[in-house]
């Protein structure tokens, strides 16, 4: 029976800071979800997380699992299991102890705990190294006991504290897998804290971005690549093109290159506007906004172009074999989705 | 490259070892003869006359009493040393430089000039004197039981006890399961410690014990006060090696067998 983890005006000040590591942040999630905290380093993200778990006490607000206030309970009473970015595995004890230690925690038998911790190890698909020391396995594998280890204690939500940002990006692929069946088999309200856009993608169902200790925009996935509530939340969805210009009345963007309506854009009311464009979803064709490809880059399989138009350069992502070179004449067509604006 | 890297090492760590082994020749001929005069260069009669000695001398009842003093010693030093240790790391204490001072003075004072001025102290305390000698001799040892910790402590990682928290543990299954377990080592370092400065102090027990408090440091030092007595101060300073050494080999032990 997965629940609802809320936070209402959740602050922490820490002595002798003059701004708040963490201001007044709003969030639910809803039972059996899974929301990513995405925020660059120092945003607060972990802070936010410490408070959940009830490792540190806000300075304001509350932690609600289900309706009922935790703030003032322990971190040992919350049910609220954590994943640090080190696996943390207790170095005196087995794979096994390790993550029958919840159970031991609650006066179970040495046995009886193990046995519990055979059937999590099974879950994280580790069946045979049980038995090992935890010095004596890879860190894949420790970050796999580790989960195994949170996830045996059965809590009501589980907070992942950039828990696969050490690994090489295979065995995070791997994780990602694991967390996705995990989520499918446990109906699990679950918190991931990440600097990483993709990681949000892959493992959440909605992202909640957090910079210099505000909550600058909560949403699904899609709608905050598409449609993020500010440039520095833009910047970190990986956008790569803002344009200045100017949003009229009916909600139509104005800037060098050209007049480009917005989607519910009426809202922001007429004034200078950023425009974003999402570069994935531009496309090269025979019709559209011309520009002249001033440089290329390559990102892996594709590639990125800078598209001059009227001195201003637009990034569009280019499809794996395109054959597009650099001083070619190109034009542009933007799909209403890619669009947005803000305030600067 | 043989001689740097073969021969130069094993040649200091035989120097070394004779260093520490050399001394003890002559103690173990002494402690194994029962007649040896000048010039000869080995005893004349062998013989187990200095052991028999010993224990006559009521050795047995010394080393029960300086194995209680030290053991005593060492679990009140270990663990005063473990909290102002922690209390140090984690700067629960007002002015943590003056405080790790007055912890650390001991090492600084004459333990001569402490003792003669406590002793009176004590007496007008009406503190009994065995209670006394272990307080005094746990101050001695404090400082090295702190400053063993106090690294400890530096290199703990708080987070193993976040996560057990996060895992619905106590204080005190933490306390247990936790820290005790990691900081196993230090502590039992600390505590050997403790225990070599309980083991083999005598100023403080002669000063404070008012020579009532008969341990093997005293006795030993009786003995050798005496003519004709080398068997038996030979013999018992043989023994009185065997405590610390078994400490020594057990501790090590319980680290290799933590480690495996």
């Amino acid at each position: 029976m997965s629940v609802e983890l809320s936070v209402r005006g959740l602050t922490k000040m820490y002595a002798g800071q003059a701004t708040p590591a963490l201001s007044g942040l709003n969030l639910t999630v809803r039972p059996g979800s899974c929301t990513a905290i995405l925020g660059p380093s120092g945003s607060g993200k972990s802070t936010a997380l410490r408070l959940i778990a009830g490792l540190d006490a806000p300075s304001a607000g509350t932690v609600c699992v289900d309706g009922v206030d935790l703030t003032r309970s322990p971190a040992e009473s919350r049910s609220i299991g954590m994943v640090f970015q080190r696996p943390m595995l207790f170095p005196h004890m087995s794979v096994l102890d390790n993550i029958g230690f919840s159970h031991r925690a609650s006066g179970q038998s040495r046995r009886g705990s193990r046995e519990q911790a055979r059937r999590y190890l099974d879950l994280v698909h580790l069946g045979d190294i049980g038995d090992r020391a935890v010095t004596d396995i890879s860190g894949g594998q420790a970050q796999r006991v580790a989960l195994a280890r949170s996830l045996a204690g059965s809590p009501r939500v589980l907070l992942l504290d950039e828990p696969f940002s050490a690994l090489d990006p295979v065995l995070q692929t791997e994780m990602h897998d694991l967390v996705r069946e995990l989520r499918t088999e446990l109906d699990q309200t679950l918190v991931l804290v990440t600097h990483d856009q993709h990681e949000a993608a892959a493992l959440a169902d909605s992202v909640a971005v957090l910079i210099d200790g505000q909550l600058q925009h909560h949403s699904d996935i899609a709608t905050a690549y598409t449609r993020p509530s500010t440039l520095a939340v833009n910047r970190l969805m990986g956008g790569l093109n803002e344009v200045d210009g100017h949003l009229d009345a009916r909600g139509t963007h104005h800037s060098a290159i050209g007049a480009l309506a917005v989607d519910g854009a009426e809202s922001l009311g007429a004034g200078p506007a950023v425009l974003l464009l999402r570069h994935e979803m531009i496309r090269v064709s025979d019709t559209g906004v011309a520009g002249t490809v001033s440089s290329l880059r390559p990102t892996g399989f594709r590639s990125i172009a800078d598209v001059t138009i009227c001195g201003i350069t637009v990034r569009v992502e280019l499809p794996a074999g395109a054959g597009t070179r650099v001083g070619e004449t190109v034009c542009l067509q933007i799909p209403s989705a890619a669009r947005a604006v803000v305030r600067r | 490259m043989t001689i740097r890297t073969r021969i130069l090492p094993r040649a200091s760590r035989g120097l070394l070892l004779a260093w520490f082994l050399v001394p003890l020749v002559p103690i173990v001929l002494w402690a194994a003869s029962n007649r040896w005069s000048f010039p000869a260069a080995l005893p004349q009669v062998w013989g187990v006359d200095g052991f028999r000695n010993v224990l006559a001398a009521g050795a047995v009842d010394a080393f029960v009493r300086s194995m209680g003093l030290a053991l005593a010693v060492a679990a009140i030093a270990t663990l005063l040393g473990a909290c102002a240790a922690q209390a140090l790391v984690r700067a629960d204490v007002h002015f943590p430089a003056v405080v790790a001072g007055i912890l650390f003075a001991p090492l600084a004072l004459p333990p001569f000039a402490v003792a003669l001025g406590l002793d009176v102290l004590v007496l007008r305390a009406r503190i009994p004197s065995t209670v006394a000698v272990i307080m005094l001799l746990t101050v001695a040892a404090i400082p090295y039981t702190t400053y063993l910790m106090r690294a400890a402590f530096g290199a703990y990682d708080i987070g193993y006890e976040e996560e057990a928290r996060t895992l619905g543990a106590s204080t005190a299954t933490i306390l247990w399961k936790i820290r005790i377990p990691l900081l196993a080592p230090a502590l039992s370092g600390a505590a050997l410690l403790a225990f070599l400065v309980g083991w083999s102090d005598y100023v403080i027990t002669l000063l404070i014990g008012g020579g009532r408090l008969i341990t093997v440091p005293i006795l030993v030092a009786s003995l050798a006060a005496g003519t004709g007595n080398d068997a038996v101060v030979a013999a018992l300073s043989l023994t009185a090696v065997l405590p610390p050494l078994v400490l020594v080999l057990l501790l090590s032990r319980l680290r290799r067998w933590r480690s495996r």
